[in-house]
């Protein structure tokens, strides 16, 4: 699996999954374009890690949530490279509401940074790709079909995504672009210690089969696969990638 | 309009409270400016005065004042580059 020469975009690289993702398709060698939006210090660590590996890696500030950051993010790699190989849909951010907490403000937030990135970034992408073919992946989460405590906006903003996924996948199939998504359960990310220490999130080993938490390469594995000639034949498909936990819940229910 | 009216006005719009109840003192759940709010205010903050405020820097803001403080100075800096 050689992605030597390719040029990829990873939104939400400088840390977590993401970081993950980014130095996976690096050192398979791929180029990378760093996107961040809040802290800059972690994207230029993250790019020089990925530059230690041998490849070029660009850093780029663009807040996927709003429309105009999008275009100037595009126009700046379209006036740069010309092209893009690889397009990673990972940037998400969301508020954990209960349902009758949730408002206009938080919604949109949310819908616009996890949901409609995805939508906007594909539209402009997809003319980097023309003639050349290309891959699209996004990360979403089990909570997209399961019910995850306060989860609700980022789980129906999964949702979206991954429906997106599916009409994306068959309206770009005649450009030889193939579209997919990773969906996790909890992964273990230095955010997710920090909600572990607060007593936000519970530990899930007890309910994982595979008997650890997810880890970011394992999603980064998943993402890498899709984006190799291998994986030319799925299309538009949501890979859950949880230990078995989603499938195996009435087991552990009995136990 | 000064710094601290601009960014004053901004957390006003965001947060849809009274501008006269924002001082210099008024922490920001006296101005019920929850998470989202405040990075909304960062972003508004950011793009009206072209400059980028790192998160690390923003958790330290206490109040209203210190988001003022940080960003006067920031300007300052700016105009002398
Ligand atoms: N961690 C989990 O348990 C888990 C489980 C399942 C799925 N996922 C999914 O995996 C992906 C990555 O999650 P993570 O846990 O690694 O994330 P994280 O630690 O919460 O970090 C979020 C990343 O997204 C970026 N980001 C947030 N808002 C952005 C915006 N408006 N524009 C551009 N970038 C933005 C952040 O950049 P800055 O730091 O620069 O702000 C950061 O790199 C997300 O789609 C998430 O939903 C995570």
């Amino acid at each position: 699996m050689s992605l030597g020469g390719k040029l990829a975009l990873v939104t939400g690289s400088g840390r977590g999954i993401g970081r993950a993702i980014a130095l996976k398709l690096a050192s398979q060698g791929a180029d990378i374009i760093v996107n961040f939006f809040r802290h800059r210090d972690s994207a230029e660590q993250t790019a020089k890690d990925i530059e230690a590996l041998g490849v070029k890696a660009e850093v780029i500030r663009a807040n996927v949530g709003d429309p105009a950051k999008i275009d100037e993010m595009f126009d700046m790699i379209g006036n740069k490279f010309g092209r893009l190989d690889i397009f990673i849909n990972n940037a998400a951010s969301g508020v954990g509401r209960p349902v009758m907490d949730i408002d206009v403000k938080a919604w949109e937030w949310t819908m616009d940074i996890n949901a409609r990135a995805l939508l906007l970034c594909a539209q402009r992408v997809v003319k980097l790709m023309e003639g050349r073919g290309g891959k699209i992946v996004s990360i979403s989460s089990l909570g997209s079909r399961f019910v995850l405590p306060n989860y609700t906006i980022v789980g129906v903003s999964k949702a979206a995504l991954e429906a997106l996924t599916r009409y994306l996948a068959i309206e770009l199939a005649p450009l030889d672009i193939c579209v997919n998504a990773v969906a996790a359960s909890a992964v273990e990310t230095e955010a997710l210690k920090f909600y572990f220490k607060e007593g936000l999130v519970k530990d899930n080993r007890q309910v994982t089969p595979a008997g650890r938490m997810v880890i970011p390469e394992d999603v980064a594995n998943i993402v890498a696969f899709l984006c190799s000639e291998e994986a030319f034949m799925i299309r538009g498909q949501t890979i859950v990638v949880d230990g078995g936990t989603s499938v195996g819940l009435f087991a552990l229910a009995g136990k | 309009m000064t710094v601290e009216e601009q960014i004053r006005d901004i957390i006003a719009k965001i947060t849809r409270v009274d501008k006269s109840i924002i001082t210099r003192e008024s922490t920001f759940k006296e101005i019920k400016a929850d998470s989202l709010d405040i990075v909304q205010a960062l972003v508004a903050v950011e793009e009206t005065f072209g400059i980028e405020i790192p998160d690390e820097e923003a958790q330290k803001f206490q109040n209203f004042g210190d988001f003022v403080s940080y960003v006067e100075n920031r300007v300052v800096q700016e105009e002398k580059v």
